[in-house]
């Protein structure tokens, strides 16, 4: 009985629950049982994520929820960044309430509703049912629809419809694939096994018919594609990381789209084996559009979260190429570039977040100067920079390097160029507006409110700077997350006998 | 099976005329009347195929609840706080009459034909699950065609519901032998969907005074 998995997400469930039932009393029964609940869960995902990079495969109810090392990676990131986006949700939410942008009765809906998105996110890490993961994955948009609409105002609301309708579109679309998936597998599992766990439909992959497989495999990148925000399915995700309070925007763009690349590694990759060369090709050429297509189009931004919105389709696109590769240099790259973009991408949306909540505004052309005023907040923002960039003793240069050696050895040079050149761009593209907005001078500087903005509270930049400090010593020390990456490719080798 | 082979497909094609009616009538009201209708056709089609497998009579007891009882009700609730005249469509009336005939003569045709490529096991190429198969894809793309064609938000969550309605009739030929839990968490997705999506569209109703979403085009590029 390995029970803490159903703790891992039972916690922040009950944690809302509770939010929802009692958050009315005081601030102590939102924000303090979201804190406890959280920081219970990040560090049982913590004792969980160290004892399946030991080896170790947690199972419960019979293989029904089942974590290895890759789920032990994805609970610990989500529960993390969980833990860092509630702390941050404090002093935040209740400026927001201060300004009249919020009523104060909204922070118990706020509060419940982050805590159960949370554990939706943690469920499906651990779900060994195929369909069941569907259900979860779906789950996971439903717990963040009220999220992203939560400002109820125009832009809210329209990028709520749309994120809840393109994403439950695109989900219907893996449900047709996971339901193929099950009924082409199933002849084939021997009588008193579970058709519906991943792991025994993985044993049987070369068995289903080659029509079968190719037509869940489009269904599946149609559906969970749209979840990661991969081109073409990707028009939902800026509107809801920029419309959605920043906190929501960092589990957003930080852990969300990543839960979507769970559920394809958990399915897309079942295949390797018996396709290779099709699917792995089909898969980088999608990852490099997809890189593309997001550079060129954060490079049109002026608001802040847009870029970074369309910066996250952009690095969704090089965790694409790498899984993509299908090698064990490529698939280690892909997760090693997931787990230093849900750091550095969290630590850029809280930055500014940081930004809007004392500037009052997240457009670029509107911002100035702001270096000397909020220091910390100017030194985690470039320390993101420089780590999404590529730039080196920071985490995105270590494994942007393995994607590309992954994709030169796999003899895709091409492949390579492009995103070597997307990274430059990536840099330019971020040096350029944190200089305007820390460096350059503010549009309307003489204005009085201008002159009283300051750092923001130790509760706000205490997150960023750990995520900062996370970002640099990865890049300084990249063997520290090795046995965690090595053990995580070795849990999808098992499933799919990579070369 | 054979003996009811007749009564299934009357059944199966008697849905691709409910999608029909959900998708051209122009008041949502008489919209969410066909979608019960075509609801309640897939109870009586699980009912026909639970003769087989008793198991579907869960199927059809889940689907009665929520397709019959609980997500009409929402919508008509959500109906009557907003209006009940469907925004006009990018295609008028004649010319997506004539779209959805060419969409199901062909898509039902070219399934039903060819459906050794779709079909994962050989029972589900054989009657009645062929012809269910075909109508489940073409209900499908009904569902889409919907969701792509229609200004009217309201009636884009009625397009999703006839999309979903496809996914749950593959069930039946496809996985038969599904879990009862799973099939719930299923239609307990689709029904606080469309919960969320008609709360969100009364939301956007308040604020643009109207359900078209071409007004809801704040956030492009």
């Amino acid at each position: 009985m390995n029970s803490e998995i159903l703790y891992l997400f039972i916690i922040p469930a009950v944690a809302g629950i509770a939010i929802f039932l009692f958050g009315k009393r005081s601030p102590l029964f939102r924000e303090g049982i979201a804190v406890l609940g959280s920081g219970i869960t990040f560090l049982l995902s913590l004792h969980i994520a160290i004892s399946t990079t030991r080896g170790e495969v947690l199972s419960l109810f019979e293989d029904e929820l089942r974590m290895d090392a890759l789920g032990g990676l994805f609970a610990g990131l989500v529960a993390f960044i969980g833990l860092i986006a509630v702390i941050y949700s404090i002093p935040y939410m209740r400026k927001e309430v201060d300004k009249g942008v919020i009523p104060p009765e909204r922070l118990r809906s706020y509060y419940g509703w982050i805590m159960l998105f949370i554990s939706s996110m943690l469920l499906a890490t651990t779900t060994n049912n195929i369909i069941m993961l569907w259900v979860i994955i779906e789950g996971t948009t439903l717990a963040s629809v009220i999220l992203v609409a939560f400002y109820w105002n125009r832009n809210a609301l329209e990028a709520g419809y749309k994120y809840a309708m393109l994403l439950t579109v695109g989900i219907t679309f893996a449900l047709f694939g996971c339901i193929l998936l099950y009924s082409g597998a199933s002849p084939h599992i021997p009588s008193g096994l579970d058709p519906l766990k991943i792991t025994e439909i993985a044993k049987v992959s070369g068995k289903i018919p080659k029509s079968v497989v190719l037509l869940s495999l489009a269904l599946l990148l149609a559906g969970f594609g749209t979840k990661s925000g991969i081109i073409p399915f990707h028009t939902w995700l800026p509107d809801a990381h920029a419309e959605a309070p920043t906190p929501v925007s960092a589990l957003l763009s930080g852990v969300m789209i990543k839960v979507g690349v769970y559920a394809l590694i958990r399915t897309v990759t079942v295949f390797y084996p018996v396709y290779p060369e099709t699917i792995k090709l089909f898969i980088v050429v999608l990852g490099i559009l997809t890189m593309l297509v997001g550079i060129f189009m954060a490079l049109m931004q002026d608001d802040l979260k847009r870029l970074l919105a369309y910066h996250s389709v952009s690095q969704m696109g090089y965790i694409i190429t790498g899984l993509g590769v299908g090698t064990y240099l490529g698939i280690y790259g892909g997760l090693f570039h997931l787990l230093n973009h849900t750091l550095f991408k969290a630590l850029l949306f809280l930055c500014v977040g940081a930004i809007s909540s004392v500037a009052g505004t997240r457009l670029i052309h509107n911002l100035g100067g702001l270096g000397r005023k909020m220091p910390i907040t100017a030194l985690c923002f470039f320390v993101g920079a420089l780590a999404m960039g590529g730039i080196p003793l920071f985490n995105g240069f270590m494994s942007k390097l393995t994607i590309f050696l992954a994709c030169a050895k796999a003899g895709m040079l091409w492949a390579t160029v492009l995103a070597v050149l997307t990274s430059l761009l990536t840099l330019f593209c971020l040096l350029h507006a944190a200089y305007r907005v820390f460096m350059g001078k503010a549009a309307d500087a003489a204005n009085p409110a201008n002159q009283e903005i300051k750092e923001v509270s130790p509760l706000m930049w205490g997150g960023m700077l750990a995520l900062a400090l996370l970002c640099f010593i990865i890049g300084v020390y990249p063997q520290i997350v090795f046995p965690v990456l090595n053990e995580s490719t070795r849990a999808i080798s098992a499933m799919t006998a990579l070369p | 099976m054979e003996e009811y082979s007749k009564l299934i497909s009357t059944v199966s094609l008697s849905l691709i005329i409910t999608s029909y009616l959900v998708i051209e009538l122009r008041n949502l009201r008489h919209s969410a009347y066909a979608y019960i209708l075509q609801a309640l056709l897939m109870c009586t089609l699980f009912v026909i195929f639970a003769r087989q497998n008793p198991g579907l009579y869960y199927w059809a007891l889940t689907a009665f609840v929520t397709k019959v009882v609980i997500i009409p009700y929402l919508l008509l609730r959500y109906i009557r706080r907003t209006t009940d005249q469907e925004f006009p469509p990018l295609i008028g009336y004649l010319g997506s009459i004539l779209l959805v005939s060419i969409i199901i003569l062909i898509l039902f045709r070219v399934t039903h034909q060819y459906i050794e490529f779709l079909a994962p096991t050989p029972s589900a190429t054989k009657e009645p699950f062929r012809t269910n198969l075909a109508v489940s894809l073409t209900i499908f793309i009904l569902g889409l065609y919907c969701i792509l064609s229609r200004r009217d938000a309201i009636k884009t969550v009625h397009g999703l519901l006839v999309l979903e309605n496809g996914v749950h009739l593959s069930l039946v030929s496809l996985a038969p032998l599904l879990r009862e839990t799973a099939l719930i968490g299923i239609v307990t997705d689709v029904v606080v969907a469309a919960y969320l999506l008609l709360y969100i569209i009364f939301g956007v109703f308040e604020k643009f005074g109207s359900t078209d979403t071409f007004q809801l085009k704040g956030l492009r590029w």
